[in-house]
């Protein structure tokens, strides 16, 4: 027991508790609910588990499901982005994909900016993809996960911000 | 298997993936109605493509025998026509009877006396000089008989003559070859006094021991009324397909034999 592995145990507990008590319950415009659980799976250090990432990722969705009673949405958009993380990773950072840290320091904003925003993005269209489940109301579908989407990423990043400057 | 092993190990995470998502999907499809009709919509979409598809394989696997069923359904709805027009108009150029019906093995049209040859002979009742057509309309008359086989003297055939009148207005004349177009026969011996169309209709004329009065062989497409001998020259066009002829069926007059007896005295 490191403690690094108690301190990413605090950090994965502490977001999970956010996400359950607080953003579940933020309706932005009666409509907008904030993923900040997301956050674990992108700071997710990418010399860790491949494996271990999915499993993290379907237990985070049935927790995170189980309170919102979206029966199996989320956990599907997030093994999803956990599975798809490593091409993700490659095509957002290119050659330095392999670095450990890479999203966080040293590297260009707009490499940053991509993964967050398509970790964020394919989330949120699987997952409203699954809840609307029905091909006749695609606008609406688009809509929801660019606007989810747009919150989710404003919230996720000014927290990785604030986490990377201490 | 070392090297079974070593693949599931190595695509661990896909394997991950699959099963996790199956565990997924089978709780949104217990757990919520939305995802329960929607995924039952897309199982009965899937398996009714599925089974579309493969009865569309294995449908080809049992043309031949629908294709006999067909002709053999056909041969009986032939035979019940025919003895509908006997009983409802008690005409003697009428009569006649269905004998069989006969698959084509050998048959050409490039020829100025073109030969069709049935795959029936003397053991499926067919004899010489009888009529054959198809539902089409007229196709030729028997020449020879084996016990199995059995040659036919096709309309494409510059030997050929057969009785015809025009539908309706019944005037008399023969229909022939002249070797040129296989799609076009002659329409000879209807005076210029007649009145014709185009687009006419011709019919057998029940004046001879091969057909029955009324079964169609084409239309008239052209005609040249500028001859010096009285008659019209008259194209006309066959319905048969000759180049793709394939079941055929034979018949014969009813009175045949007591006419040539007849005529034999």
């Amino acid at each position: 027991m490191t403690r690094g592995f108690l301190r990413n145990i605090t950090f994965y507990t502490t977001v999970l508790v956010f996400q359950l008590l607080i953003f579940n319950h933020l309706k932005i415009f009666d409509f907008i609910t904030p993923f900040l659980y997301l956050i674990i799976f992108i700071l997710y250090k990418t010399s860790h588990n491949k494996t271990i990432l999915i499993i993290l990722g379907f237990i985070t969705g049935i927790i995170v499901d189980l309170s919102m009673q979206t029966y199996g949405c989320n956990t599907f958009a997030t093994i999803t982005i956990c599975y798809l993380r490593e091409w993700i990773e490659k095509y957002s950072f290119g050659v330095n994909s392999n670095l450990p840290l890479a999203m966080i320091k040293g590297t260009p904003l707009i490499n940053r900016l991509t993964f967050f925003g398509l970790i964020i993005l394919i989330h949120s269209l699987i997952y409203n993809s699954l809840i609307f489940f029905n091909i006749e109301v695609l606008g609406t579908i688009i809509f929801s996960t660019l606007t989810n989407s747009i919150v989710t990423f404003i919230i996720i990043w000014l927290i990785s911000q604030l986490i990377s400057n201490k | 298997m070392q090297s079974i092993i070593n693949s599931i190990i190595k695509n661990r995470n896909l394997i991950i993936y699959i099963i996790l998502s199956l565990v997924t999907f089978n709780s949104l499809y217990k757990t919520s109605s939305v995802h329960y009709n929607g995924i039952g919509k897309i199982g009965t979409y899937l398996s009714g493509k599925s089974s579309f598809f493969s009865s569309f394989i294995y449908s080809y696997f049992d043309l031949k025998d629908k294709n006999q069923r067909l002709i053999d359904e056909n041969f009986e709805l032939k035979k019940i026509e025919l003895k509908y027009k006997n009983q409802a108009f008690p005409d003697k150029s009428l009569e006649s009877n269905l004998i069989t019906n006969a698959s084509v093995i050998l048959n050409s049209i490039n020829k100025s006396k073109n030969i069709i040859v049935i795959d029936k002979g003397k053991n499926g009742g067919i004899n010489a000089e009888m009529g054959v057509i198809t539902s089409e309309g007229v196709i030729g008359i028997i020449k020879s008989v084996t016990d199995n086989y059995a040659s036919i003297i096709s309309l494409l055939n510059t030997d050929l003559k057969v009785n015809a009148i025009l539908k309706n207005s019944s005037t008399i004349g023969s229909i022939s070859w002249d070797g040129l177009n296989s799609k076009i026969l002659k329409l000879n011996d209807i005076p210029l006094s007649s009145s014709i169309k185009i687009g006419d209709t011709i019919v057998t004329g029940g004046m001879s021991f091969y057909f029955p009065k009324g079964i169609p062989i084409g239309a008239i497409i052209n005609y040249d009324n500028s001859s010096l001998e009285g008659y019209y020259d008259i194209d006309v066009s066959v319905f048969n397909d000759f180049s793709s002829l394939s079941n055929l069926y034979i018949l014969e007059r009813t009175d045949n034999d007591e006419i040539k007896n007849l005529l034999n005295d």
